[in-house]
């Protein structure tokens, strides 16, 4: 019996012709979303070029279109102002501590509400914590502006108009004069913070809990069963088998570092400008107020370009210490 | 055959298409235009697509409006009403695309400069020609107010029509606090100002003298608000007797006034919120009762501010000596786009037609007969509640009835405590001169105002002294005005 030669079996490719045949309804069937995301994810990519050229309103108007000899200029400007600087390490600090505060506090909570026995009060706490996302941030700003409050009088001697927060602190005697929260440099970033996991905590917790009911209930059984307790099994079983969800939601809201705009917007003021400004906010101004739309794109495409590089460093960090990542 | 039938068809619907989608405002209707008359033959539009901000609301029957001008004019009104906060954004965004309505609404922080980026038409000519029966009717120094020179050597120019007058802020008193803290006399000068300030404080529970929506305006004009502090310094570029431009901010008067501001402010007799105000928390302190002096809109927002108020009266104070007057802003202006094919006509059956003095002002003044107001048999006329609060009377449809700016007979009589603070206003008013455009203006005036806003704040909470405000002012901010007042010498 004449045995295989392995050396020379060969597996042929078919040809490209052959296979697009052979799968000519799956790519029919592809053709139309093919269509709408070159359409609505590619073609406004084009607008990229608006950056590397000067486009105001003007050139609209006129019919002359951008000004491309202005090259790299917008650039030049955007790193010579100042402004520009101080809104570029504001979003960065603001969104790395956000980031930190938000998978930390996150998690926490998701920890906890799955350690609720009762099936309806899991529910309850839920739907509590998930109501502040719904509220838009111009409602947010209104509440927290109030309970933060310092009160109306300056001096510090009528206490009447005092928001609640500053009320609690005096009755309990942590402090002696009420702290003007939003409008203090040392206590505005904190307030931001504060204020952002109270609205967005409960709804982050949604994806952390739908990984944790994944989690087989055998592991904790043989845990208890080797004499571990809550602590324990949550340290050496819950927190492992999240680390996948958790390293997902890091990188993908890492993609989303430099997008801070609507809650700094209604809560910052003149008084803490220089703590609080951020790209989005900068771009705000200079560009919708001053309908500099080629200034405005090289702002945006500086900030994709980050982002860009900030989701590939993580991705290649988390395949080094994990061996996988998400890209 | 068939495939030179389906050719055929489709050039023809494309032809369609095209001449449906050129037609825009343009169409031509021939002859001359319905509600004016005009010196020249133009071609009366079909249709106008207009942008919106201060009309009433289509769920108050912004549409029955639009429908009422059909009947009238013969020409299709649409209107596009954004979300007020996103007003300016969505108009930005309009004329970014190439596409912005034929007539816009527009605020004067954005007209000068979207003149000078050639967005608008030139209406100077069609106004000076117009035989209309608005020419002979309208106060021309609102219209004057809207003369723009975007240095193309034709000077000043006209690029939108006044919507209304510009009106402006007045300083507003609890007349309870006010009659025990002066006696009913109204201050006369700041020493006086400030007295009635300090009695309405030494009242206690929560008494906040005056409070403002901010230390300095967001847009022109700037020292709108907080007249008694800010008195004869102007935080902004203006120009000499002698035709030279200066920087208002870097003058001495501003170091009083920011030094006036901060004593009162460390006094707490300016609400200590203000920098977090904004003028709707405003209203809610002074309608609870915690305000004793509010700087807010004359005119209409009087008789709101004082049924909203419990328990007392609202006295309009006249401007203290110091002042010298209050502002009235440039008037909010209705432009023709160079989007819109057909301008003339626009002009002459949209915006002359709605200052004629008859039919055409009472359809954008208040409404629509038997859906906003009704006739009375002498002649007057009774307006109707808003079809989703019955208990509030429609304020007006497009113009504030209050703020009309021809010699027009409002067949609704207006409420006492309007025509008292407009009256105050006007006999201590002066007209706010449109804001200077140029690239170099465009390009640094976004970080400018925040070196302003910054400086002002600091000093008055005490945060830096008025000689460190100045000299953080010179630091941050030199470079922005030496370039915008180079601009500005240069240009004359």
């Amino acid at each position: 019996m004449a045995g295989v030669n392995h050396e020379t079996l060969v597996v042929k490719k078919p040809p490209l012709g052959n296979l697009l045949y052979k799968y000519r309804y799956f790519y029919l069937m592809a053709i139309p979303v093919v269509v709408l995301l070159l359409i609505f994810f590619y073609w406004p990519m084009l607008g990229i070029r608006f950056a590397f050229s000067t486009y105001k309103l003007k050139h609209i108007t006129s019919g002359a279109g951008p000004d491309y000899s202005t090259g790299f200029g917008n650039f030049v400007a955007l790193f010579k102002d100042k402004f520009f600087i101080d809104s570029f390490r504001n979003t960065v600090v603001l969104s790395f501590w956000n980031l930190v505060f938000s998978t930390v506090f996150t998690v926490i909570v998701a920890l906890l509400i799955n350690e609720l026995q009762h099936e309806w009060a899991k529910k309850f706490v839920q739907t509590v914590l998930y109501l502040p996302h719904f509220l838009s941030w111009v409602v947010v700003a209104s509440i927290f502006t109030l309970l933060l409050s310092a009160g109306a009088d300056q001096t510090g001697t009528d206490l009447t108009t005092v928001g609640f927060v500053n009320a609690i602190f005096m009755k309990l005697g942590f402090i002696d004069h009420p702290i003007a929260f939003l409008t203090t440099k040392e206590t505005w970033r904190p307030a931001w913070y504060i204020i952002q996991r109270w609205k967005e905590t409960g709804w982050g917790t949604i994806i952390y809990l739908a990984a944790l009911s994944g989690i087989s209930p055998d592991l904790y059984e043989a845990a208890e069963i080797d004499g571990a307790g809550r602590m324990k099994q949550t340290w050496y079983i819950t927190l492992p088998s999240l680390m996948d969800t958790i390293l997902i939601v890091f990188i993908l809201n890492l993609a989303k570092i430099l997008n801070v705009f609507e809650s700094v917007f209604v809560l910052y003021n003149e008084l803490v400008y220089s703590v609080s400004d951020v790209i989005q906010t900068y771009t705000y101004r200079k560009g919708i107020q001053g309908n500099d739309y080629g200034y405005s794109t090289a702002i945006g495409l500086f900030k994709s370009v980050i982002s860009l590089f900030l989701v590939t460093g993580a991705d290649y960090v988390a395949k080094r210490i994990r061996g996988y990542g998400i890209v | 055959m068939k495939k030179n039938l389906l050719i055929r068809l489709t050039g023809l619907g494309l032809a369609v298409v095209m001449a449906a989608g050129m037609s825009g405002c343009g169409g031509s209707g021939g002859g001359t235009g319905g509600g004016s008359a005009a010196t020249e033959e133009y071609s009366k539009p079909e249709s106008i697509k207009m942008t919106f901000d201060t009309c009433m609301t289509f769920e108050n029957g912004l549409q029955d409006v639009c429908d009422e001008y059909k009947n009238q004019t013969g020409i299709d009104l649409s209107i596009e009403k954004p979300d007020h906060a996103k007003y300016y954004e969505k108009i930005t965004l309009a004329f970014a695309s190439g596409n912005p309505s034929d007539v816009i609404e527009m605020g004067s922080t954005y007209y000068p400069e979207n003149a000078n980026n050639g967005a608008l038409w030139d209406m100077t000519d069609a106004w000076e020609n117009t035989t209309a029966t608005a020419k002979s009717i309208i106060d021309e120094s609102y219209v004057d107010a809207l003369k723009v020179d975007i240095k193309d050597g034709n000077g000043p120019r006209l690029y939108g029509f006044p919507t209304v007058a510009g009106n402006g802020t007045i300083t507003y008193a609890r007349k309870d606090w006010f009659d025990e803290a002066t006696g009913g006399n109204a201050p006369k000068n700041y020493d006086e100002f400030i007295e009635m300030l300090r009695k309405f404080k030494a009242r206690g529970n929560g008494a906040i003298p005056i409070t403002a929506a901010g230390l300095i305006n967001s847009e022109t004009p700037y020292d709108i608000y907080l007249r008694e502090f800010y008195q004869d310094a102007i935080p902004d570029f203006y120009q000499k007797e002698d035709g030279s431009w200066v920087d208002g901010f870097t003058e001495p008067a501003m170091e009083g006034a920011l030094q006036r501001m901060r004593d009162a402010f460390a006094e707490g007799l300016i609400d200590g919120e203000i920098v977090t105000n904004n003028t709707s928390t405003c209203r809610d302190k002074f309608n609870s009762g915690l305000v004793g002096a509010f700087n807010y809109w004359a005119g209409m927002w009087c008789a709101k501010l004082d049924d909203s108020t419990p328990d007392t009266e609202l006295v309009p104070l006249p401007i203290i000596e110091e002042a010298g007057h209050y502002i009235e802003r440039v008037p909010t202006a209705m432009v023709i786009t160079n989007n819109c094919s057909n301008p003339v006509g626009v002009f002459e059956d949209l915006i002359m037609y709605s200052h004629d003095g008859g039919a055409g002002q009472l359809l954008f003044t208040r409404g629509v007969k038997d859906k906003h107001y009704t006739e009375n048999s002498d002649g007057t006329a009774t307006a109707l509640a808003y079809y989703e609060d019955p208990n509030t009377l429609v304020e007006k449809s497009f113009y504030a009835p209050e703020l009309s700016i021809t010699e027009w007979q409002d067949p609704i009589a207006l409420d006492p405590r309007v025509e008292s603070s407009l009256q105050v206003f006007r006999e201590n008013r002066e007209f706010a001169t449109v804001p200077q455009v140029s690239d170099v203006i465009s390009d640094n005036l976004a970080n400018l105002n925040v070196v302003k806003k910054e400086v002002i704040a600091n000093v008055v909470h005490g945060n830096i002294s008025v000689e460190e405000g100045m000299e953080k002012y010179n630091n941050e901010a030199g470079s922005y005005v030496e370039a915008i007042l180079a601009d500005l010498n240069s240009n004359g």
